[in-house]
Formats: C-alpha cells, sequence, structure tokens
C-alpha cells in the first residue's frame, strides 16, 4: 500500500482541488441549504470532463484507473461531499458496463458517457438490502427483452439518463439491463427528501414495459446478484474516499477554530479533553484513507477487494459521524449552528451507514469473510 | 497564428510554510506551479487560436523541473513546450533571462505573438515581457486587460495602469503582457492531463541556440540585489478645513500658495 501519485495522477489532483476549491466548497452549504446543485454546477463539471475521468481513452474518456479516480474523488468530498458522491455513482455504473457490457452496448453508450450521468438501481419498496424480493420482470420477446418495474432511492436518480437495472426473469432468474430515459415506456417518480447529501439526487424511475435489445443485457441471466455485488463493491471504496474526505473537512474545522479559540487564557487546542477529539478525528481519517486506497490498489491489481472495499465504508461512515460528532463538540455551541458545516457533515456522512449496503449488511459481509477464512 | 506563450515556474505559496523558529519561508519540498499570470497569459492564446486557428507553443527558462509547469500548460490546450534549460543559464537575471528567450524565439521563427504575463509572483519584476520586445525589436503592449483580433495583422485592447485606461491597437507581430482581469484561465482537464503526458517536451541548452556566452546566466545578468525591502507607504495627512465656504477657500489659497 502506498501513497505514491505518477506525475499523471499528481496533475489530476491538483486540478480536481483547484476546481474544488473555486467552484464546489464556497457553494458547499448553499447546496445543503437548497437541496440541490445551483444552476449550471452540473455543467461545469461535465464541460470540464470529469464524468469521463475513469472512461476508457477509446471511448473519449481519461482513463485514469481507481486509484486515480479514488484520490480525485476525496480531495473533492473535502469541498463538498454530494458531488463527490455523484460522480461515485456514475463510475460505478460505468464499471458495471465495462466489466459485464457486450461490445455493440459499450459502443453505442459509453461515447455518451462523458457528457451523460449512468445509475444503476436494484432497490425497490421492498428493500435495498434484499434484491431477491425484487419485483421488476424482464420478458423475453424475440431478441428484445421488455422491462417492467419501479425501482427508488437511485443515487443521482433524476439527473442520470441512463440506468442500469436489476430484474427478474420469467424463470426467476436475476439480471442486469440497461435503459435509457429517452425510451418510451421511461418516467420519473419523485425525488426523496433525504437529510444528508442534500445536493446529490436521489430519485425514482418508472419502467412501463420499456422495450430494450437483447445487447442491452449485461453479463448473462443469472448474474444479475454478481453484479450488483459488483457494483456495491466499487461504491464503497469511492464511498470510503468520500468519507475520508469529510474527515478532513471536519478535522480542519476543529483545528482552525481550536488553534483560534481560547478558554479564559488557554487557547483550546492546549486542553488535553479537546486534543483527544483531534487526535481520534486524525486517526480516523487517516485509517479510513489507508483503507480506501487499499481497496482501490487491490482492485486495479486485480486482486480481491470486496472485504476491504466494506470496511472503507462500515468504518469510515461510522467514523465519520463520530468524528463530526467530536468536531461540533470542539466548537460547541457554533458546532451546534447551521452557520458552521459541521451539522451537515454528520448527515451527509450519515447517509453512508446505509448506501450501498448497510452497516450491519456490511459487516455481516465482513464478518463472514473472516469466519470462512 | 504562431502564438509563443513565456511561463516561469514558481513556488505555490499555497503549500509553503514558514520556519517557526526563524520565520523564513522553507522553500525545501515546495511544489512548483505556473506563475498564475501566466495562466491568464495561456488562456488568451487559446481564446486567440480558437478565433484565429494556429498554434500555441509554451516556451520556459529554468532546470528539468520545469517540465511539470509545461505540461499543466499543454493540459489547458497548448499544441507544443520546449524547455531552455542548461546550467549555463543558471543565475540569470531579467536580461539575460530574456536574452535567452528572445534567441529562442527567433529559433521558433514567424512567430506572430509572444504573451506573457503581466509579472511573476515571486520575482515581480515585469521586466521580461518588455526586454524581449526590445531585443526582438517588437511592438509590446504591458499589462492588457483585453485584446481582441481585428484581422490576423492587428490587435486592439486595453491597458489597466494605476489610475487609467488606455485603448491601444498594435501591429503583429508583438509583445503582449497580459493582467489576470483579462479572463479566468480554463482547468484542464483529465483527458488533457493524459494528452499532455503524450507530447514530447523539446529541450534547448546553449547548443541549440545562437547564443553569446558573455550574455547568459550569471556572466550576463548585471543585476545586484542589494536587500529586499518592502518600501515605506507615503503618509498622507488630513487638514480639517474651516467650516464655512469663504474661510476655507482663503485657507486653501494660503496652504497651497505655501
Amino acid at each position: 500500500m502506498t501513497n505514491d501519485k505518477t506525475a499523471e495522477q499528481n496533475m489530476l489532483h491538483r486540478m480536481i482541488v483547484d476546481f474544488t476549491t473555486n467552484e464546489l466548497a464556497p457553494l458547499d452549504m448553499k447546496i445543503d441549504q437548497l437541496g440541490d446543485y445551483p444552476d449550471g454546477l452540473f455543467q461545469k463539471v461535465i464541460d470540464n470532463g470529469l464524468l469521463g475521468m475513469t472512461l476508457p481513452r477509446q471511448y473519449g474518456g481519461a482513463g485514469f484507473d481507481y486509484v486515480a479516480t479514488a484520490q480525485a474523488i476525496n480531495a473533492m468530498a473535502f469541498g463538498n461531499a454530494s458531488m463527490a458522491v455523484t460522480l461515485e455513482g456514475h463510475f460505478k455504473t460505468l464499471e458495471q458496463l465495462l466489466k459485464y457490457g457486450q461490445p455493440e452496448l459499450l459502443e453505442k453508450y459509453l461515447p455518451t458517457a462523458t457528457k451523460r450521468i449512468f445509475a444503476f438501481s436494484q432497490t425497490e419498496s421492498s428493500g435495498g438490502s434484499n434484491p431477491k424480493g425484487i419485483s421488476t420482470r424482464a420478458v423475453k420477446q424475440g431478441d428484445n427483452w421488455v422491462i417492467t418495474g419501479d425501482k427508488i432511492m437511485i443515487t443521482n436518480g433524476g439527473l442520470a439518463q441512463v440506468y442500469c437495472v436489476l430484474a427478474k426473469t420469467e424463470d426467476d432468474q436475476m439480471a442486469v439491463f440497461l435503459v435509457d430515459q429517452d425510451m418510451p415506456g421511461f418516467s420519473f417518480g419523485k425525488r426523496e427528501d433525504f437529510i444528508g447529501l442534500r445536493g446529490t439526487p436521489v430519485g425514482e424511475i418508472v419502467m412501463d414495459h420499456i422495450k430494450v435489445p437483447g445487447y442491452h443485457l449485461l453479463g448473462s441471466i443469472g448474474q444479475g446478484l454478481e453484479i450488483g455485488n459488483n457494483a456495491h463493491d466499487d461504491a464503497r471504496v469511492l464511498m470510503g474516499a468520500v468519507l475520508a474526505g469529510i474527515m478532513q473537512h471536519e478535522l480542519k474545522i476543529a483545528v482552525d477554530y481550536a488553534k483560534q479559540r481560547k478558554a479564559l487564557d488557554t487557547p483550546l487546542y492546549e486542553l488535553q479533553t479537546i486534543q483527544e477529539k483531534i487526535t481520534d478525528i486524525a486517526i480516523a481519517k487517516q485509517n479510513t484513507e489507508l483503507l480506501y486506497q487499499h481497496g482501490a490498489e487491490l482492485k486495479v491489481a486485480g486482486e480481491p477487494y470486496s472485504k476491504v472495499a466494506a470496511m472503507a465504508k462500515s468504518y469510515g461512515s461510522r467514523s465519520a459521524v463520530s468524528s463530526g460528532d467530536k468536531a461540533l463538540q470542539v466548537l460547541a455551541g457554533y458546532g451546534y449552528s447551521r452557520e458552521y458545516p459541521i451539522e451537515h457533515l454528520i448527515r451527509d456522512a450519515r447517509a453512508m451507514e446505509i448506501a450501498e449496503g448497510t452497516v450491519e449488511k456490511m459487516n455481516t459481509e465482513i464478518s463472514l469473510k473472516e469466519v470462512n477464512k | 497564428m504562431k502564438i509563443v506563450v513565456c511561463i516561469k515556474q514558481v513556488p505555490n505559496t499555497d503549500t509553503v510554510k514558514i520556519d517557526p523558529k526563524t520565520n523564513n519561508l522553507v522553500r525545501s519540498n515546495v511544489e512548483g506551479i505556473i506563475n498564475s499570470f501566466d495562466r491568464n497569459a495561456i488562456e488568451a492564446a487559446l481564446e486567440l487560436r480558437q478565433q484565429a486557428g494556429g498554434t500555441i507553443t509554451l516556451l520556459s527558462m529554468g532546470p528539468d523541473s520545469y517540465i511539470t509547469s509545461l505540461r499543466d500548460g499543454l493540459a489547458m490546450g497548448a499544441d507544443s513546450a520546449i524547455l531552455l534549460s542548461s546550467r549555463k543559464f543558471g543565475g540569470a537575471d531579467t536580461l539575460a533571462t530574456a536574452y535567452v528567450l528572445s534567441e529562442a524565439i527567433k529559433k521558433i521563427g514567424d512567430v506572430d505573438l509572444i504573451l506573457f504575463g503581466r509579472q511573476s509572483v515571486d520575482a515581480d519584476t515585469g521586466q521580461v515581457g518588455p526586454i524581449v520586445a526590445e531585443d526582438l525589436q517588437l511592438p509590446q503592449v504591458t499589462f492588457a486587460e483585453s485584446l481582441e483580433l481585428q484581422d490576423n495583422n492587428q490587435l486592439t485592447g486595453h491597458r489597466l495602469l494605476d489610475n487609467v485606461v488606455q485603448e491601444v491597437k498594435v501591429k503583429l507581430p508583438a509583445v503582449i503582457t497580459v493582467r489576470s482581469e483579462m479572463n479566468s484561465p480554463r482547468y484542464e482537464t483529465p483527458l488533457n492531463i493524459q494528452k499532455s503526458f503524450e507530447k514530447e517536451i523539446t529541450i534547448w541548452s546553449e547548443n541549440e541556440l545562437a547564443v553569446d556566452p558573455t550574455q547568459i546566466g550569471q556572466a550576463g545578468s548585471p543585476t545586484v540585489v542589494k536587500r529586499i525591502f518592502s518600501p515605506e507607504k507615503a503618509g498622507r495627512q488630513t487638514q480639517m478645513l474651516p467650516n464655512n465656504a469663504k474661510d476655507a477657500v482663503a485657507q486653501l489659497l494660503a496652504d497651497l500658495n505655501n
């Protein structure tokens, strides 16, 4: 595990830091208050080629690997976690297309992925962590498939234009298909009013007998759960990066305040009780960085990374929530105020104790991997 | 249009730390970045190229580490980059630096426009652009805040000085130094970052240029820095005049006559 960056990664990292500092961080509070991205902001993300960060060069992307991408997502999350999660949702979906998509599908859709958001949708009202209970159906009609169902709580739902959806075939096998918002029978449902990551749209799509060509099937019939799990793994690595970025933000706020605020005549940072809180946040941030970077490195190396990815998100999300609480306590009354961003950082981090598999589900997966070694 | 943009690498002041004991800047391991005004010059070149077509060559003089900044400029969209690098160029002041840049521009040949940032953020002299113009016997427009291509032979624009805006017209080829007010430099995109590493950066030393050894590096640098200091601010005095017009005018005239 290393933190060495290549010259290309360094330049990408610096570009993301500049973009985040100038375009995202100044709007961080506004995005939370608006519950959306201000007009024109997402277009800047597109115009600056950020959607194509991981996309291979042959499709018009930049072809950066997951290590560089995770570091970029981390740098972005320091300024605004919502936009970092929007990109995470797009990148994890592209990973599944690249791994499981048929050549005809890739040629048709991937060149558009520098301008259009792609999303992965599993969850239905029957539950997010119970994919076998879904009711979305895929019925074979000649060379085509007809998809009918309702997907909810999709990261980037409404913003995304292309969706990979988990469905059941007539013989109850799981499979993933690509549908496009421009297809007849596609419509958007309601947007969730979540308490955190309020810039990231999370919404519903409704599919009413959408007919897709056979090559819109990812992988093969029966591979749906595997693809869904793989999407979770890819998402969790990047969510670890987001969480480390949130903790870096929490740490900076706590440290800056502890340096300028005095209790009687003693600067806060000289008080042991404050030092303990800052230390806890710093250790948790560093641990999460090591976990997500290791997960990304394992993925790039072609090694199993599912467990480390789950660790990055399980540990990272719980730590970012508790670190936010500690940072809030350092700032005391100001920390409890909406004038400071700490309360929204806690709400942002809280989302990732649930999204892409709850902490409980991940911990089950981690423990089973340990038990079944 | 053949455009050369001269850029300088400067320390990233965001990452410079201060030694708490000596209060001096800790310069070791400081990241080098493109001088911010030079990014405005690159952006101006990119916009002119979009309008008139042509090529943009980045030119810089410095050690190999300057390649990082040249790549940054390539990632913004420049076509090629040349680094003037040699131990013999070391220790150059603005005169010797401008001389080597001028010789390189002559070697590039048929250049229509040479752009600089208005000054570097580390040395702050703003001299290299104007000296290059003199060396090459070209017209110069310094502190430009706007530029417009009239045809392929002429630019119009505005110079923003302390209290004055000048409207100017200049025939090409010419040297322009660019203010930050002119534009907002674009970001390097991830794809352009990758592409920038596929472009070769040409390196020229004194062997590739027809330079006079007495005019380069330390030997060609007459500048002697005796001391660096902030000039004392001229104090301003406020004088209250009497509270009626007649007495106030009388007092003012008396003061002015004194």
